[in-house]
Formats: structure tokens, sequence, C-alpha cells
């Protein structure tokens, strides 16, 4: 008899249990093909250039829209470009153009331009504060080149120089370097490290007390100096005045980039992007408006439509 | 009774298993065969030079030996700097210590087994790239050094628990026999128990370091990310790269195309082929041991 009761009792148990997890899957499929209706997801990532102005808007475009949601990722301006162009990403962004072999590739990709940036050469604080304030191209590209090894060569501190080179796919090493050497893939025999993002970068040049690197000049600060770029007897300093007024040589687009026309909900986050109050992220994020009174005349590595 | 003969019966348990056992093991095959199908067209572009190229740039040139040599450099600095840690405190644990501080070291190994690869990294490139380089001098601490440093520490919980097992599996008969032969405890522990325990050793830092050639993130973020043999090669306090940090920096961008992809996953199989290799000596000799 006892051995009975316990046989029911856990069948009751089984039978309870059976219950729950029934109601709770039915509860679960409830609700997510109630998301499913109602909510669109946007996937969108690429340039580490970019993701502030992004990720900011995508928070506020959210907000305003409670059926959106926006997965916002890094990677990269290569990944950008790849994702949408594969269709992975609704949006990819990118820091630089896309190039002939990528535009072959996909050539359904669409750019949309969002704002505009410079790319700074940038040195450790302690080479700025000990003298080295500017360096001409040809410097730069020497050093990048590996001619040039040490600071005292240039007016510095006896101390190697640490060259901080880019991942090959990254828009800022892209932009760069079609400014140095007149072709965007260009190699840099004299790097010490290569890093990724944007955040690395500043990172491993900050750490250091010695390193050359190249960097947004949204992301410059007080440890990662931007240096002003000699040419002839004239220095241009990195600063958004000289950016807007296109004297600075090594400025480029920030683009959003979508296979064919964006459309749906997607085109309303571009459009987003684009308003006004997108368009007061992408300054206070760092960079130029697309609007802005003053339109920036060079924009490096650019043969796109 | 009726559901308890149903369990009993060999047939239905028996599939079952048999076709969990089939996937799992047959999922190794799948991961081997993929992996080399996939690596074609790189062999195909650049021939079997690929192993030994040295130069790597996207779309131009796709050699692996820098990235070969990174991952047999830093594994090999990790396993140098672990074994006398790992060895030591096995020893220790398994020979000088009661049955209750035994069971809190190990207790505290496999807790530092178990912190994610990432944490390891943070604390890279926050501390240890800068200590590496104020104490060896450096220009930077970014190197084959840091990398393999930091896998040391990564593999230390791993090594040293299996090398205190192997230890422990030496039976206590050796150690009286030896002991009223009138051998000291020293001697005791290194000529008679050691050298006992020694395929299982072995096996232990084999199993090591199969972890530390596969680590990817913490490595990635110490060891410089440039795909050079350092000049001269045996110089630690270069920057390099391994195999796993390569692919971590590089696939994303290049998914599913091209040479570039074929690449990758080529390193990816190179990688699999001697983790597998050592994963299997060290299994074969712990085997042995026990």
């Amino acid at each position: 008899m006892p051995r009975r009761s316990s046989i029911k009792s856990i069948l009751g148990l089984a039978l309870i249990l059976l219950g729950v997890v029934g109601t709770v899957q039915i509860g679960l499929v409830g609700v997510t093909s109630a998301l499913a209706q109602d909510s669109t997801v946007i996937r969108v990532a690429g340039s580490t250039t970019v993701l502030p102005i992004v990720s900011r808007a995508a928070e506020r475009f959210q907000a305003r829209n409670s059926s959106v949601k926006i997965t916002v990722n890094a990677g990269g301006s290569g990944v950008g470009i790849h994702g949408a162009g594969t269709r992975r990403l609704d949006i990819g962004f990118a820091s630089r153009e896309i190039t002939p072999q990528e535009n072959n590739r996909y050539a359904s990709l669409t750019t949309t331009v969002i704002g505009r940036d410079a790319v700074a050469c940038v040195v450790s604080s302690e080479i700025f504060h000990s003298g080295v304030r500017s360096l001409s191209k040809q410097q730069i590209g020497d050093i990048y080149l590996g001619k040039i090894t040490n600071w005292q060569q240039v007016g510095g501190p006896d101390r190697t120089i640490i060259v901080v080179d880019k991942e090959t796919h990254r828009g800022t090493r892209h932009v760069f370097m079609q400014y140095l050497f007149g072709k965007s893939n260009a190699r840099a025999p004299g790097a010490r490290l290569v890093t990724g993002s944007n955040n690395e970068e500043q990172a491993k040049i900050a750490q250091s007390d010695s390193a050359i690197g190249m960097l947004s000049i949204a992301w410059i600060n007080d440890d990662v100096v931007g240096i002003g770029i000699r040419e002839g007897r004239q220095v241009i300093e990195p600063t958004l005045k000289n950016v807007r007024n296109g004297r600075f040589p090594i400025a480029r687009n920030l683009n959003l980039l979508t296979a064919g026309k964006p459309k749906g909900r997607v085109k309303q986050f571009v459009d987003y992007l684009l308003s006004e109050e997108g368009q007061k992220i992408v300054e206070s994020s760092g960079y130029i408006p697309i609007h802005s009174p003053h339109a920036v005349s060079k924009v490096a590595g650019s043969h796109s439509k | 009774m009726n559901l308890k003969q149903k369990f009993s019966e060999k047939g239905p348990a028996f599939w079952w298993t048999g076709f969990a056992a089939l996937i799992s093991s047959g999922t190794i095959f799948i991961l081997f065969i993929s992996l080399v199908i996939e690596s074609i067209p790189v062999f195909k572009a650049q021939g079997i030079s690929f192993l030994w190229g040295t130069d790597w740039f996207a779309g131009e040139a796709y050699g692996a030996l820098p990235m070969i040599f990174g991952s047999l450099m830093v594994t090999g600095i990790a396993v140098v700097m672990v074994l006398p840690f790992a060895l030591g405190s096995a020893i220790l644990t398994s020979e000088f210590l009661s049955g209750r501080l035994r069971l809190m070291v190990k207790a505290a190994m496999e807790l530092l087994a178990g912190v994610p690869g990432i944490i390891y990294g943070l604390m890279g490139i926050a501390l240890l790239t800068v200590w590496v380089r104020d104490v060896f001098g450096l220009i930077d601490g970014n190197t084959l050094f840091t990398a393999g440093f930091l896998l040391a520490v990564m593999i230390l919980p791993t090594v040293m628990t299996l090398s205190e097992d192997a230890l422990r599996s030496v039976p206590g008969e050796f150690r009286d026999t030896a002991l009223s032969l009138g051998l000291t405890r020293m001697e005791m522990v290194f000529k008679v128990v050691v050298p006992q325990a020694l395929p299982g050793l072995a096996g232990a830092v084999f199993l090591g370091v199969g972890r530390a050639m596969g680590e990817t993130i913490a490595v990635m973020l110490v060891i410089g990310g440039i795909d050079r043999i350092p000049q001269p090669w045996f110089n630690l306090f270069a920057a390099g790269q391994s195999i796993p940090s390569k692919i971590g920096r590089e696939a994303a961008e290049a998914l599913g195309f091209d040479v570039q992809w074929s690449a990758l996953i080529a390193l990816g199989l190179v990688l699999f082929v001697m983790v597998m290799t050592l994963t299997s000596a060290g299994n074969i000799l712990l085997r042995k041991a026990r």
C-alpha cells in the first residue's frame, strides 16, 4: 500500500510539472509571436568611429518607437560594408568609402552620408609635450615605412617610435594610408603594433610614452594628442574648424550602407539620423553635421557615385 | 512495475544513447571535414607554401608561418613558466598537505580554472603590459612574452590539478617502502613518486598546452597583433601574432568570402591539428598513468 501511494504522488507531481511547463510554453509562444508581429529588429554594425552616433541615435529612436528594436554592434568599417552587402545587417556603417573591389562584390549597396570627420595623426602626450607638435606628410610616411625609427630624427626625445597600425579593413587606416601613400591598402612595414577599434588604438597609445598612430579627431584627448600636419611652412592643426573649411587634408565621410535603397523602418531610422535631431547627435559626438554651413571640400579616398 | 520494466529494457535505451553518441562523436569528423573543404581555395591559390609563407596581407598574400611560430612561441613560454609552479604546488598538495588543506588548495585552483579568458585579457591589457614594459625596460609591453605569461597563469590550474591527480594515483606502499628504506621525504618524492607519476605529469602538461594554444581573447589583447616573425626569432620581447588571435581579428571582416576566408579556415585547420595531436598525446599519457 505505501508503495502504491508513493507512485501515485510521483505521478501527480509529474502531471503538475507537465502542466506548469505547458503553460509556460504556451505563454512563451504567445509572447514571442506577439513580439514578432508588432516589432521590427534593425541590425546595425560597423565602424567604431560612427558607433557613438548610431548608438545614441538608436537609443532615442527606440524610446520614441517602442515597436522597433535596434541592435548596435562594432567591428569596423569592413564589417559594416560586408554585413550590409551580405544582408546580415540591415544597416552597415563605415568611416570610409567602399573600395572598387567591395563595390564589384556588392553592387546593390547604397551609401547615405550622415556626417563628416577627419583622421588625425596622433602621438602619446609625452611626445607632444617634448616638442613634437607637427610632422610633414613625408615624415609620417617614413615613420610608417620604418625609415624613421627614433623620435630624435623628427625633433623629439631619444626614444624608439612605437608605430601603431590598424587592421587593414579599418576605415581610419584606409583614409590615412590614402593620404600618406596614395593607396588605401598600402603596407606599413615600420609598424610595431596592430590595433582594431578606436578604443583599442586610443588605449594603447595612451599607455605608451612614445607612440604614433591614426585616430578620428573626435577621439583625441589629453593622453592621445593630435598633431599638426606640416605643409611647407604652414602647420594645419586637426581641428573641426580646419576640417570644415577644407584645409585639413585627411577628411572623410561617415557613411550608412544599405542593400538597395532603405525601406520601411530602416528608412525611418536613416531619416532620423539625417533629421535636425539626428544631426545634433552627429555634432555632439564630435563630428561635422552634413548640413553644416561650410561644406567639406576634400574627402579622402572618394570615388563613389 | 510496468514502468520499471520498460526502462530496464535494453532496446530503446541502447538506440537513444547510441544516437546521442553518434551525434557527439560525429561532430568532430564533420568539423574536420568542413575545415578541410573550406580551406581548399587557399591551397589552390598559394599551394602548400601557405604553411611556410611569411607574408600575410589580406587580398595579396597569405603565409601562415608567423602565426604558427607565434602560437608555438607563446605556448612554449607558458609551459616553461608554468612548470615549476604547477609541479611545485602539485607536489606540496599531494605529498605534504593533510586532507582538509589539500581540498582547500584544490578548490582554489578549480576556481582559478573557471575564470573566463576575457578577465585575464583585461588584467593583461590594463596591468601586465605595463608591468612587463617597466620591469624589463622595454619600449612597449605588447609582446610574445606578455602573452605567454598570461597563458601560464591561465593554464596553471589545469596543469596543477591534473598533476596532483597523477601524483596521488601513485600507490601509498611506494611511499612507505621508500621511507622504510631510509630515504628522506625529499628523496622519496623526487626519486620514487615523481618518476612513477611521470606519464601522468606529462599528460597534464600536454592538456595544458592544448588549452593555451586555443586561447583567443586574452592573447589577442596583449600580443601586439603583428603578423611577423621577430628579428632575431628568439626575441621574446617583440610583438607577434598567434593563430587564434589572427582569426579573431580578421574573421568578421572576411566572413564567408574569397581566399582570405579560406586562409583563416586553413589557419584554423593547422591549429586544430596541432591541438588535437597534443590533446590526444596528453590523454594517452594520462590513461597510461592510471
